[in-house]
């Protein structure tokens, strides 16, 4: 009665190295005499986490996508990295920190690997949403399965700047009131003014480690989609928002073509893309970039043969007891 | 730097991802299977908005369940997360049966163990109209509003003011506008969801049963164990109010634990099995 299938999609477990991440595939409709072979092997999509967000993402915008961007023929893959979703794990109690400095990227780029090979792919495009984004970079600066990435909102700096010198009832505050937001945004763009009239020096509260990273996945030639949604109209005047570092202009410096790095921002949307609006517009912004840098007539090879990956029961009596797993905090 | 985390699979269970079918769609569901179970719990959780924040630590209870011999199914709404259909067509009788589906599913899965439903926030309201009709042996409710409308507006009214950050002056809606809107009988999008005019109109009349509301006291009249909770803001992120990517791995036991032996006590569970 319950099954593993339904319609395009399929449950899925990587469960390589004894680490299980779940997820689900969204399958391509098959061309029936279409032949795979290595020469045209598919590109497939990875969607991460964003945050603490399951895989399905904000308001199940990453199922609308996956379901788009597979009819329109690329393999699409939402995973939960482990400790998130229904993937089993530990996570640490500052988890926007531990994705700042890279916790997950060795898991990530495993996970890439062992699902590039698991399905048959000739690579995978990772698909991040804010902090997943952050972790796509990472992983993307050490895997090169990775021949990819799509980056929702990404951000270059540490959220946690304020917190150091206040007491922790006014930090406690900042953190869960919505003038509290504001303030933390604006103290923000306050830290990042003195850098940007040195245009060689990052804002203090700049994530360093990974800016270097960035820096290394864009001089190695990676493409790359970056979308962007508006900035809140309560932030202040076009005047403010110039005067604050430029962080993209800062990385597409070290680009080695200049159609590497492409950007949008989409107007009618916020921070979620979650909207009518953001759904529409990211999803067509990805299938036009996909178009141009991983034309369909190659990721349309139907994928849709019986692949021998199918773990979706887990024994506990095969899989063993946890064990504690080295994971990289990058830099 | 390198840290030390765990994330190899618990050795205690198998958890079971599928798709069960209902009416033209699919539910997803997990089931975290014991073997000679002692209970059995069907979760039902928050509304559609609620589902992202609370999922880490509803995932963990059903976890902590299982780790005691209770075996705990749980799902997405249909039309939400992993199950099929499309939100806007989804009404809250659709959401009934489908609670009535999988708990008659989830009991018939052998070995005479009792039946607990346990619902947070919306999910309360459903499991508490099952409960009502004869289902299941025990009820637990965290934060069911006494009526659905109600929560509805919650969210709503929570939503609008971060957009308000994001329009200027003259192009902000408050939560009024949008109640009226829905009152005309028009969809409104709330945080990436369409809300239909039948979800809103059914919400109305959408209540708890009366013997569930204080001061009631709901054992006395369903003769069955009944636990009823409000949750405050020391159970974010399970309810809404914390602060996103700060309270993820908090420890709830405080609240696990109790609830576990109150469903233990209330259904006669030999300790030694649990």
């Amino acid at each position: 009665m319950i099954s593993n299938k339904v319609g395009m999609r399929e449950l899925i477990t990587l469960d390589g190295n004894g680490v299980v991440v779940r997820g689900t595939f969204h399958r391509v409709a098959s061309r029936r005499g279409t032949e795979t072979s290595d020469a045209n092997k598919s590109i497939g999509l990875m969607f991460l986490n964003a945050l603490f967000h399951p895989r399905s993402a904000n308001a199940d915008s990453g199922v609308y996508w996956a379901d788009s961007f597979a009819e329109s023929g690329y393999p699409t893959y939402r995973v939960d990295l482990p400790g998130l979703g229904d993937s089993y794990g530990v996570i640490p109690n500052d988890l926007l920190r531990f994705i700042n400095d890279g916790g997950y990227s060795s898991v990530t780029c495993a996970k890439t690997k062992e699902l590039v090979n698991s399905f048959g792919l000739s690579g995978a495009v990772v698909f991040g949403h804010c902090a997943g984004a952050t972790t796509a970079i990472y992983a993307a600066s050490e895997c090169k399965e990775c021949k990819g990435l799509i980056l929702l909102d990404p951000y270059f700096n540490l959220p946690k700047a304020l917190t150091s010198k206040l007491s922790p009832e006014l930090v406690h505050w900042a953190r869960r009131s919505k003038i509290g937001a504001l303030i933390r945004a604006t103290y923000d763009r306050i830290r990042e003014v003195p850098g940007a009239f040195r245009k060689d020096a990052l804002p203090a509260n700049a994530n360093h480690g990974f800016v270097s990273r960035w820096k290394k996945v864009v001089s190695s030639g990676l493409p790359i989609l970056i979308i962007k949604s508006p900035e809140p109209a309560a932030l202040g005047s076009n005047k403010v928002r110039a005067a604050n570092f430029d962080y993209l202009a800062y990385i597409l410096s070290f680009a080695v073509s200049s159609n590497q790095v492409t950007v949008h921002t989409i107007e009618d949307t916020d921070h979620s893309f979650a909207n009518r609006a953001g759904r529409a517009s990211v999803r067509q912004q990805v299938e036009t970039w996909l178009g141009e840098y991983f034309p369909q007539a190659v990721a349309e090879t139907t994928i849709l043969g019986d692949h021998s990956f199918q773990v979706q029961d887990i024994n506990p009596l095969a899989v063993g007891t946890p064990v504690a797993v080295q994971v990289s905090l990058g830099d | 730097m390198l840290s030390q985390v765990q994330i190899s699979p618990y050795n205690v269970l198998a958890e079971r991802a599928g798709y069960f079918p209902v009416s033209g769609e699919h539910l997803y569901t997990v089931l975290h299977e014991v073997e000679n179970p002692v209970a059995r719990t069907l979760l039902v959780g928050p509304f559609a908005s609620e589902r992202a924040s609370s999922y880490l630590p509803w995932v963990r209870w059903a976890r902590y369940m299982a780790a005691k011999g209770i075996e705990v199914l749980r799902y997405d709404y249909r039309g939400i997360g992993e199950s099929t259909g499309s939100f806007e067509h989804m009404t809250l009788d659709s959401w009934t049966s489908d609670v009535e589906h999988l708990a008659a599913w989830l009991k018939s899965r052998g070995q005479d163990v009792p039946l607990v439903l346990h619902g947070l926030e919306l999910g309360g309201l459903l499991a508490g109209k099952a409960f009502h009709t004869g289902t299941a042996d025990a009820l637990i409710l965290w934060s069911a509003p006494a009526n659905a409308n109600k929560l509805l507006r919650t969210i709503l009214r929570r939503w609008i003011g971060p957009q308000q950050l994001l329009k200027r002056e003259h192009e902000r809606k408050s939560a009024n506008d949008y109640i009226r809107l829905l009152d005309e009988g028009r969809s409104v999008e709330v945080g990436g969801y369409e809300w239909s005019p039948e979800l809103w109109r059914q919400s109305s009349s959408f209540d708890l049963p009366p013997a569930m509301v204080p001061p009631n006291d709901p054992a006395d009249t369903y003769k069955r164990p009944v636990r009823i909770v409000t949750l405050g803001k020391e159970a974010t992120p399970l309810v809404k109010g914390g602060v996103e990517g700060f309270e993820e791995n908090k420890d709830f036991n405080w609240l696990f634990a109790p609830t576990y032996h109150w469903i233990a006590s209330s259904l006669r569970i030999p300790s030694e099995a649990a």
